[in-house]
Order: structure tokens, then C-alpha cells, then sequence
């Protein structure tokens, strides 16, 4: 068994050898990027930040992904360090943005983002020291790697706030929303962690994967493949925004064969679905080996998938079916694709994750009863603040527009999220719901929040149009 | 018994399973109106291009393209209004009960039932009664003495409010619920547009006909501010309230601050052009003796230029096109503008049409005994003002600020209780039981409830060293 081979290894030995590599991986990409910067001049701009504050939280994870793995305690002590030198970088630049900008960072969707990214690292710190959740870093620093990752491709601009938002109000209501909303996720970390406490089978995780990855690129054709390949909206690289045709209407180019590829990947991660559903079928275990590898090859092909999606979306022009000529498109333009090739990576790599080393896991995360208990904690400060969320933004809105309450779909969203929670607390303080199915409730609850915040902006028409 | 009906459906609407029904179809529904196009917030022509003409005539039958306003949503909405007013009804009696008669004298069966509860042997029961009581008050839990026929006990609590927290939440839920009724009943927005020194006292309204104030409002000014990359950065109307031609109240409106009359609201909306001229700054030169002359003329207005002579501004185009002998406007933007004076002679009585530019075929220029020369144009602005009149809002804000209220109450007050009757064991030797409850929270009272007990040994030790520790027998189960 591959623990075993673990733990005949010298602890502390292992623990260096990753600290120092990555030590030194810091250090050399810190110091290729000090170059650049000396070059140009201007040491302590946002953009500088921002990369300081990737590379350090890309240490941290790599750390945590290495605690994860194999438990050294060492590698937390060193996470810790990075995230704090990563969140220190993030501090300023969320101060160098709110110094230039004029208005806390909050105003578009890339200020938000960076806001968001603060909140997360801040909670990582404050649930590692105090709650003693040590491997939450694992899941939370990649995903702020993501957040960062995608702030470089979304538009960087200071934009002088229009008259709506000049508003006290709506600095509370975006910010008692980052808080709830950083609550909530937390406690669908925590709903994870329990599951897996729970001795929920590690091959029900494997079907539960193999549904999320397959429902995303399920999503990502029907509403993007055009005639084998991808329909994405066009970008003007100068004025980093998408190419309307008409008020609302956006131009859409497509670039060949990608939706072929991502009909292959579709392939290989409905696969290990189909050897679950034999081995449910039949029992027998050589299927649950077939999918475990079918799992591995997914994310092959995936990691491969948005190799292919980043090379030609950054690169290249394309036909487009409502205009003449070739235009070219970005990252930016197509942020749904993108997280949804990075999130399927990420969720396939969290499952190899506990495929291999699930009796660390457990001997490091606290008891199942504990993780309740902390579980319904979070939400006991989410609610509260998703409830002062809310009646801001109605005031806000009252202020602004006259109306308090206008069914916009934001508004609606954010309801329905109240009302999921609104459930959680009822099922569980009168039912005496606890443990498993408290724990569905959670996650349901992370993943309504998730499309109130993205869905909701990408997908449906409103007023929330600025973020 | 047999039910009777009205009972069965009062019992059915309280019961949290109906309540969780309730709120997952709001849920399904509010979603579907997300999802589908709604009319009120879509362009028509949208909706057309979305939908083919027979899935619009099913989605419009039932209710789809507008859910929030459908008789079922309404509906829907008060069963769940209903279903709170059901559970908090057939609830509240006994939580009333629970939290107005509290259960001051533990009775045996009582303390052998309680869970957390411990025994300490005492030398002197007054004395450490006294100690206990000093002990509970330091840790906020108010003792009180209380006597019965045949029992004497220590009762203690704190935050009792706690036990009525979830009925605050569903009155101030009830309540927003009620405010947003007033609101859909006697409440309405409405649209004014005024142009500077214009007033008026009838509004459009949103859906249906002209709404008339008991007061007037004037716009004293209004303008747009911008960024120095042409974004807008704030936009402003001076408004004055008149009532009975005399002026109440002056305000500046700006976006997120509006003025508030007589439970009327005026938000600042839009700004822009009118297309009508404000002020056009004019040179006037008569012909006989080239001495020009600087005129000032609004739409309409008339200046005298000799004894004799009047000009009118009749008619101004900022942007004109002619088309079969006609001048038309093409645009509300300053781009290509004409002016029509007339210019009348008393003595003669002729009227003659002047156009700046000179446009031919409808000037009749060289008769006028003036030549006019444009030498500015102000435009005139109208600022848009949304109009409302929500008399439920308190409702709702008071809802909101008892919900926030009562959800602190909920989350983190917890109800705790300490009692403490002097007992004696079988030997005779005179112990205090002590015990203790939360009604959430349990490992956070357990631990505040064995400081407690720690505190209250080690200040019975101070005073009666004597007792020896081995003696103490504390327990705590579960």
C-alpha cells in the first residue's frame, strides 16, 4: 500500500525536501519577476502585487496539497507562512485599488474577485489557527489560485463608479455579501469533509465527480458547441470588452474542432460513471479499479482540453456566423468555459486526492460530530448575514430606484438561496436533522449561492448588470 | 374525536411538512421566473424572438411570462403567510407558558432526569446557599430565593427571551410580508419629467392614467457632472414643493437621495435633451443703421428691436432636415440647427418669416428690415423623476431591523438555567444539588456550568476547610 511506503519514510526528510522546492520556486519566480520589474520601474504597482500574491498562494497550496497528501506537519507551518506573505501581497493590492479607484473594490466583477480572494485567504488563516481545520487550505488555496488566475484575464481598468453606485449602502450590502457568501462556502467544506467522515463510500465520491464533471460539460455544449467546434464571444483586445452588434447582442466567433475534443473529454468522464453503475450492477471490484483509471485518463484529457482552449482562445482570429471577416476572442469572453474546464480539473484531482490518502484525511480531520456542530456554526453566521445582505441591497435599491423589491433575478436568487438556508435551519432545529442529510442541505445551499453569484450575472438579464 | 375540517386544514397549514412544500414550490417558481423571459422587465420584441408564437401562447395562459404578478404566485405567497401564522399559533401557547411560568422548583423526578447536574457536600446549608447565590449572580444568572410549602431551591437563568426568539422572526417576517401587501395595494410609481422653471402636480403612472398631488414640484435646475473619461458621474435636480402657490421645501436631488413630501418619493431617473431650445443668444442688425444689437429669445418669446419692430422665436430645430418644403427635425442633438423668427412691423402689420440658416424656399429674409446672426444656443434638459408612493415600506423596514434583531436572538442567545436545592444523602449529611440546562449549545453551557460548580467548591473550601475533598462527589452524565 502506498501509505505503508509513506510512512517508512523519514518524516521530517519529506517535509524538507517540498518546502525547499518550493521554497525555491518562489524564490526563482519572485526573482524573474523582480527582472521585469526592474525594466520597467515601478516596483509596487497593482499588477506587481497581484503576481506576488499568485506565486506565494500557489506555494501555499502546493504545500497544503502536500500536507493532504501525506500529513507532514512541517508543510502546514510553511503554507501558513506563504499564505500570509501571499495575503499581505493581496492586502496591497486591494489598497493600491481602493487608493486609485477612490471606492472600495467592489464595483465590478474583478474587483470583486479580488475582494473575494482576500476574504478566502483570511478565512483559511482564521479556520487553520482557530478552528484547527488544518487541511482546508488544500481545498481553499486553489481556489483562490483560480480567483487570481482569472482576475489577470478579466478587464483591469479603474472605472469611475457610475451614479447608482455611489452609494454607503451598497458597500455594506457587497460586503455583508462577501462575507456570507465566504461563509457559506466554508461550510460546504466543511459539508465535504464531513461526508467523508461520515464513511460516506469513497465510490459514491467517485459517482459524484464523475456527475459534476459530467454535468459541466454537458452545460458547456448545449449552450456553446456550434457545428464542432465552440461559439464564444468575440473580444476587442483595445478596448478589453466583448463586440456588440446591437444594444445586448453580442458578436460570436467559432473556433473549429474544440467541441469535438470536449465531446471526446465528455467520453472520458462519463466513463468512470458507466463502471460505477456495473460494479453497482455486478459487485465486482476489477470495475471500480477500471473507473479509478478512467478517472486518471480524464484528467489527462481534460488538463488537455483546456490546453487546447486557452492556446486558441488567446490566440487567433475566427469566422463568425453574424458578421463578415475574423475577430479575434479572449479568455475573458468566455469566463463560464474556462472555470468549468478548471473546476471539472480541480474536482477530479480533489477525488484522486482522497482515493489515495483517505485514512490521512480522516486521521487529520476532526470527528463527524464535530464537523456537524461546526457546519451548523457557519451557517448560524451565514443566515443572519445573507438576512442584512438582502434588506441593504432592498434599501439600496429603494433609495435608487424607488422600489425596495423588484423581482429582478439577483433579488430572486438571493431569496432562494435565504429560503434553502431558511430550510437547513428548520429541518434541523425541528426535525433534529443532523449528519448526513444536514450536510446535503449545505451543499445544496453552497451551490444555489454559486449560481446566485455567476449564473445569475453570466446567464440571466437584470439590473445587477455591474457585477 | 372525530376532526372537523376546518380544524383538519388549521392543523395541516401548521404543520412544518406543509411548510417545507410551501417553500420548495417558491423556490421552483420564483426560479421559473427567473429563467423565463418576464414580460414586465423584457422588450416585447424579445419575447417574440425567443419564443415560438405557440410556446408563448401556453407560457403567457399560464401565468409563466409574468409569475410574480400571477394570481398563483399571490397565492402562493399567502398560504406560506398562512402556514407561518398556523405553526407560530399552535406553537406559541406552549412556549408561552414555558417562557412566562418558568420552572422555578425542581422536583425529584426532575433532578434525577436532568442530564448535566452535579452533588456537593456542605457543612452548613445557609451559608453555602449564600455562597451558591453570590456565585450564580457573578455569572449573570440573577438567583432568586424560592420557597415552597415543602421545598427550597437556588433559580437562576439567562436570556429567557431566547425561548420566544423564533416567533419574533415570524412576526417580523409577517410583518415585511404585510408591508409588501400595503404596498401592492394602495402604493404606486409613477414617471414626471420637468424642464427647468417648469411644475407640475400630475404624474404619469407607471401602468394606467395621470395621478394628481395635492402639491405641485418645480424644477429649479438640473445637470450631469461628468468623469474625465465622458462617463457620467452624477446627475442633479433642484426641486422645490409648492403647495397652495406657496414654496414648502427646497431640495438637490442626486441618484441615491431622493425627495420626500407628503410620503411621495422623487428619485432622480434620467436626464437629457428635450430637443427644445432654452435660450438662443441672437445679433440683430438693422439694415439702415448697422448698429448691431445682442437679443436674448426662449421659444415663443418676443423682444422689441426699434419702436416698431418685434422678433418671435416661432419655431427652433437643433438638428433639421427639409423634405418637400417642410423643415423637419431629424434629431434631439445639437448638430445641425435652425432657427424660424418672425419678425413684425406694428405700423405695416406684416409678418415675416425669417430662417437661420436661410433655408430657400420657406425664408423670406430679404424683406426683413433686420439680418440676425445665431450667436449661441442653450439647449433645454429635462430631468426624469421616478415617482413613489409606498406606504408599506415601515412595515417592511420595521420587519427587517425585528428580523436582524431576532436572528441575533436565535443564533447566539442561548436560554440557560441553573438550579440549586439543598438535599440530604442517606447518611444525612446535607449536599447541594446542582444542575443545569441550555436550550442550545449544550457543550458551551456544560463548560460554563462546570465553572460554575468549580467556583462555587472552591469558595465553599475557603470557608469550610474542613470538608474533605475526597468527599466531593460531582457528576456529570452524558
Amino acid at each position: 500500500m502506498a501509505r505503508e511506503r509513506v510512512e517508512q519514510q523519514p518524516a521530517a526528510a519529506t517535509g524538507m525536501t517540498l518546502v525547499v522546492m518550493v521554497g525555491l520556486g518562489v524564490a526563482f519566480l519572485l526573482f524573474m519577476a523582480f527582472l521585469n520589474v526592474v525594466k520597467s520601474g515601478n516596483l509596487l504597482n497593482e499588477t506587481n502585487l497581484l503576481y506576488a500574491t499568485l506565486i506565494f498562494y500557489f506555494g501555499a497550496a502546493t504545500l497544503y496539497l502536500g500536507f493532504g497528501i501525506t500529513g507532514t506537519p512541517n508543510y502546514i507551518r510553511f503554507a501558513s507562512l506563504a499564505t500570509w506573505a501571499g495575503l499581505l501581497a493581496n492586502t496591497g493590492a486591494v489598497a493600491h485599488r481602493w487608493y486609485d479607484a477612490g471606492h472600495p473594490p467592489f464595483a465590478s466583477i474583478y474587483e470583486m474577485l479580488l475582494s473575494f480572494v482576500w476574504t478566502l485567504a483570511v478565512l483559511t488563516l482564521i479556520a487553520e489557527k482557530k478552528f484547527k481545520v488544518k487541511v482546508i487550505g488544500t481545498v481553499t488555496m486553489p481556489v483562490a489560485i483560480v480567483g487570481v488566475v482569472l482576475m489577470q484575464l478579466l478587464r483591469t481598468e479603474v472605472h469611475p463608479l457610475v451614479p447608482a453606485l455611489q452609494s454607503t449602502w451598497l458597500h455594506v450590502h457587497v460586503t455583508l455579501a462577501m462575507l456570507a457568501y465566504a461563509a457559506c462556502a466554508l461550510s460546504f467544506a466543511l459539508a465535504m469533509m464531513f461526508l467523508i467522515q461520515d464513511k460516506m463510500k469513497t465510490e459514491t465520491f467517485l459517482a459524484a465527480t464523475s456527475i459534476f464533471t459530467i454535468t459541466t460539460y454537458v452545460a458547456t455544449l448545449t449552450r456553446f458547441e456550434k457545428w464542432g467546434g465552440l461559439s464564444v464571444a468575440a473580444w476587442n483586445p483595445e478596448e478589453k470588452s466583448e463586440i456588440f452588434i446591437a444594444k445586448g447582442v453580442r458578436l460570436f466567433v467559432v473556433i473549429p474542432d474544440l467541441g469535438w475534443l470536449l465531446l471526446l473529454v465528455l467520453a472520458a468522464v462519463a466513463a468512470p460513471l458507466v463502471f460505477y453503475v456495473l460494479w453497482r450492477k455486478t459487485g465486482n471490484d476489477a470495475h471500480i479499479d477500471m473507473a479509478n483509471r478512467a478517472v486518471f485518463l480524464s484528467i489527462l484529457l481534460q488538463t488537455l482540453a483546456l490546453v487546447f482552449f486557452i492556446a486558441r482562445a488567446r490566440d487567433g482570429h475566427y469566422f463568425s456566423l453574424d458578421a463578415d471577416g475574423q475577430f479575434p476572442t479572449s479568455l475573458a469572453a468566455s469566463p463560464f468555459i474556462l472555470s468549468g474546464l478548471v473546476g471539472g480539473i480541480f474536482v477530479s484531482l480533489l477525488y484522486l486526492l482522497l482515493l489515495w490518502r483517505r485514512a490521512d484525511l480522516e486521521r487529520m480531520l476532526p470527528s463527524a460530530d464535530e464537523l456537524d456542530r461546526i457546519i451548523y456554526k457557519t451557517i448560524a453566521i451565514a443566515f443572519p448575514l445573507l438576512t442584512l445582505m438582502i434588506a441593504a441591497g432592498a434599501y439600496w435599491a429603494n433609495r435608487t430606484w424607488g422600489s425596495y423589491w423588484s423581482w429582478d433575478p439577483k433579488e430572486t436568487w438571493a431569496a432562494i438561496t435565504w429560503l434553502v438556508y431558511a430550510g437547513y435551519l428548520h429541518m434541523r432545529i425541528t426535525r433534529g436533522w443532523r449528519g448526513r442529510r444536514a450536510a446535503y442541505f449545505a451543499i445544496l445551499g453552497f451551490a444555489v449561492v454559486m449560481f446566485t453569484f455567476f449564473g445569475v450575472t453570466y446567464l440571466l438579464p437584470g439590473l445587477h448588470a455591474y457585477a | 374525536m372525530a376532526t372537523s375540517l376546518p380544524r383538519k386544514i388549521w392543523q395541516t397549514l401548521g404543520a412544518i411538512k406543509t411548510g417545507v412544500i410551501l417553500l420548495i414550490l417558491t423556490v421552483i417558481l420564483s426560479a421559473a421566473g427567473t429563467l423565463i423571459l418576464q414580460r414586465p422587465a423584457t422588450d416585447p420584441d424579445e419575447i417574440q424572438r425567443a419564443y415560438s408564437p405557440q410556446m408563448l401562447r401556453l407560457l403567457d395562459g399560464l401565468g409563466l411570462t409574468d409569475v410574480f404578478h400571477a394570481w398563483w404566485f399571490v397565492l402562493l405567497l399567502s398560504l406560506v403567510s398562512l402556514s407561518i401564522i398556523a405553526a407560530s399559533v399552535q406553537r406559541f401557547p406552549n412556549a408561552w407558558r414555558f417562557f412566562a411560568r418558568p420552572y422555578k422548583s425542581p422536583d425529584e423526578n426532575f433532578r434525577k432526569a436532568l442530564p448535566t447536574h452535579t452533588l456537593i457536600p456542605v457543612k452548613e446549608e445557609e451559608a453555602a446557599l449564600s455562597i451558591a447565590e453570590r456565585v450564580l449572580h457573578k455569572k449573570g444568572f440573577h438567583p432568586e430565593r424560592i420557597v415552597r410549602e415543602n421545598s427550597f431551591s437556588l433559580f437562576g437563568e439567562r436570556n429567557r427571551i431566547s425561548e420566544m426568539a423564533v416567533y419574533i422572526v415570524h412576526a417580523s417576517l409577517l410583518l415585511i410580508f404585510l408591508g409588501g401587501i400595503i404596498d401592492a395595494e394602495f402604493g404606486w410609481r409613477a414617471f414626471l419629467s420637468l424642464t427647468r422653471g417648469e411644475q407640475s402636480s400630475e404624474v404619469q403612472a407607471q401602468n394606467g392614467p395621470k395621478r394628481y398631488l395635492p402639491f405641485a414640484v418645480r424644477c429649479d435646475g438640473a445637470g450631469q457632472e461628468n468623469y474625465a473619461d465622458g462617463t457620467p458621474k452624477r446627475w442633479w435636480s433642484n426641486l422645490t414643493v409648492l403647495k397652495d402657490g406657496r414654496e414648502i421645501l427646497h431640495k438637490q436631488i442626486v441618484v441615491n437621495d431622493p425627495l420626500v413630501y407628503g410620503g411621495v418619493r422623487f428619485y432622480q431617473a434620467s436626464y437629457g435633451k428635450t430637443g427644445k431650445v432654452d435660450k438662443l443668444v441672437l445679433t440683430a442688425t438693422s439694415r439702415q443703421s448697422l448698429d448691431p444689437k445682442d437679443i436674448t429669445l426662449g421659444l415663443n418669446e418676443t423682444a422689441a428691436l426699434d419702436p416698431d419692430t418685434t422678433v418671435r422665436l416661432a419655431e427652433f430645430f437643433p438638428d433639421y432636415v427639409v423634405g418637400d418644403g417642410h423643415v423637419y427635425a431629424r434629431s434631439n442633438d445639437l448638430e445641425n440647427p435652425a432657427a424660424h423668427l418672425v419678425v413684425e412691423s406694428k405700423k405695416s402689420g406684416q409678418a415675416i418669416n425669417y430662417w437661420l440658416p436661410a433655408i430657400p424656399g420657406v425664408e423670406q429674409n430679404a424683406s426683413s428690415t433686420y439680418e440676425f446672426q445665431g450667436k449661441d444656443v442653450q439647449m433645454a434638459y429635462f430631468t426624469g423623476l421616478e415617482v413613489s408612493h409606498e406606504p408599506g415600506q415601515w412595515g417592511v423596514w420595521a420587519g427587517v431591523v425585528l428580523m436582524g434583531l431576532g436572528l441575533v436572538v436565535v443564533f447566539y442567545l442561548v436560554h440557560s438555567r441553573i438550579w440549586v436545592v439543598p438535599v440530604r444523602d442517606a447518611s444525612g449529611q446535607t449536599q447541594l444539588w446542582i444542575g443545569g440546562t441550555a436550550n442550545k449549545n449544550k457543550d458551551a453551557f456544560e463548560q460554563r456550568f462546570s465553572d460554575v460548580v468549580k467556583q462555587i467548591e472552591s469558595e465553599l473550601k475557603l470557608s469550610q476547610p474542613e470538608v474533605p475533598q475526597a468527599s466531593v462527589a460531582a457528576l456529570t452524565e452524558k
